[in-house]
């Protein structure tokens, strides 16, 4: 009886990946959605999130001097060691993971709502001038734009722009 | 000499008192696993100051009920945060050194919660899911316990600890098996490059599509056998074995060094329901 039950289960499993169900959604179930692990890791390629970020300096002729786009994704180098101790890689890791998030909650944003009401746009935002501060101090303007990235495997196949925000002075 | 002595005394043990091993080893670990966690949030202190990327005032908007995030501002204040930080890592020794009990995974498994919170629901995905798997089982145990039953208890939080290990292989291996792009080996080369530790140098061994298609076959196979494991502790010890380098892999080129830990905690968990569920056969 037992491994009937067991063998239930995992065929209830596989129904789970084939029968598309209707996502129930709530700020506390996002809050607590670690007691509904789904496990899918890595699992699909697609267009990734990026975030993009660039500063300006305002001319005596007011008019604003930009600097390149800046991509804002976190590298590190590799160490041993990071086995047992590894703070500032989570750090970058859970930062690209907020970055999913905004993308995920500009995807969810009913049409015509505000995004700067979100705590995922503030959090970018906070992100893209602390990044560009550490860069250069010396800027008055900065605007942050997320882009929609598709990597094949040697080379990036698509781009596309999915939010530019308003420019704000700093 | 004395690493073969402690091998043997150790295989003595898990012969002669299986239950007692399992939970001496789940503890050990899972203390372990915690105070690394800990340790590493200590660390993250001005990251979460007012004026920081994870600034609680940013964050607290997140949480609906007035009363509730009136609550959290005071539980998430620096101060109180980085107290609890510390308690946190005293209940992780006390669980390494007494063992479990009910006051200190009840402390244990609600302090969890806040953090989960204080970081928007996970900071780290997968292996807060499995922390949080591994405190239930042990929640389970010790609620059962105290109400008499203690082998019961174990008995219980060990297999729910064992099926969500075993789930998560058996998911992940099943939905990459669902995805052309995993089938074809192009998805490890893609997912390897967008690592925090990429991209992959241009003669990478992983570049050549044919290994990348090796690979991506032998994990899935891998995965998807993972409740195989159940049919006898040997070839548990085997999938548990191959689990450890797959974890270790994963650290080794996402950086994910709390999957590794985290998941190990389960493996005497899938070891003791193994011998159990193939007694069955014998």
């Amino acid at each position: 009886m037992t491994e009937l039950l067991f063998a239930a289960y995992f065929l209830v499993l596989i129904a789970t990946l084939i029968i598309k169900t209707p996502i129930i959604k709530g700020p506390w179930l996002f809050l607590l959605r670690a007691f509904f692990p789904n496990w899918k890791f890595f699992h699909a390629v697609g267009y990734v999130p990026h975030l993009y970020a660039r500063s300006a300096v305002q001319l005596s002729s007011s008019e604003l001097q930009w600097s390149d786009w800046v991509l804002i994704y976190p590298r590190r180098v590799r160490r041993l060691h990071h086995l047992v101790h590894n703070p500032d890689t989570n750090l970058g890791l859970g930062q690209q993971n907020m970055v999913d998030h905004f993308w995920a909650d500009l995807h969810d944003l009913p049409e015509g709502e505000d995004p700067r009401g979100l705590v995922s746009y503030q959090m970018m935002q906070r992100l893209s001038c602390q990044v560009l501060c550490a860069r250069d101090v010396n800027f008055s303007h900065s605007q942050f734009e997320l882009r929609m990235v598709l990597d094949g495997r040697t080379e990036t196949l698509d781009t596309h722009v999915m939010m530019t925000s308003p420019v704000v002075a700093c | 000499m004395l690493s073969a002595a402690l091998t043997q005394t150790l295989i003595e043990a898990g012969v002669q008192a299986p239950t007692l091993v399992a939970i001496r080893a789940t503890e050990l670990l899972f203390a372990w696993s915690l105070a690394l966690q800990t340790l590493e949030y200590l660390r993250m202190g001005k990251y979460m100051a007012d004026d920081a990327f994870w600034s609680w005032q940013l964050q607290r908007a997140d949480i609906p009920n007035v009363t509730v995030r009136a609550l959290l501002d005071v539980l998430f204040k620096p101060s109180m945060h980085q107290s609890h930080l510390v308690l946190r890592l005293c209940a992780a020794i006390a669980l390494a050194v007494q063992g479990a009990s009910l006051p200190l995974i009840g402390f244990l498994f609600a302090g969890n919660l806040l953090i989960l919170i204080r970081w928007r629901g996970a900071f780290n995905g997968g292996s807060d899911f499995m922390t949080l798997v591994l405190l239930t089982g042990l929640l389970i145990s010790q609620v059962v316990g105290a109400f008499g039953n203690i082998e019961l208890g174990w008995q219980a939080g060990f297999w729910y600890i064992a099926i969500q290990a075993i789930t998560s292989y058996f998911m992940s291996g099943a939905v990459k098996l669902l995805r052309p792009e995993w089938r074809n080996g192009s998805a490890m080369t893609i997912f390897l490059n967008g690592a925090i530790y990429g991209p992959l140098s241009a003669t990478h061994l992983l570049r050549n599509k044919w290994l990348a298609l090796l690979g991506s076959w032998g994990f899935i196979v891998w995965e998807i056998l993972f409740p195989m494991s159940l049919l006898d502790p040997r070839l548990a010890a085997v999938f548990c074995a191959v689990a450890a380098l797959f974890h270790f892999l994963v650290f080794w080129f996402f950086g994910l060094n709390r999957f590794f830990w985290a998941w190990l905690c389960a493996f005497p968990a899938i070891m003791w329901c193994s011998a159990q569920f193939s007694a069955r056969f014998v």
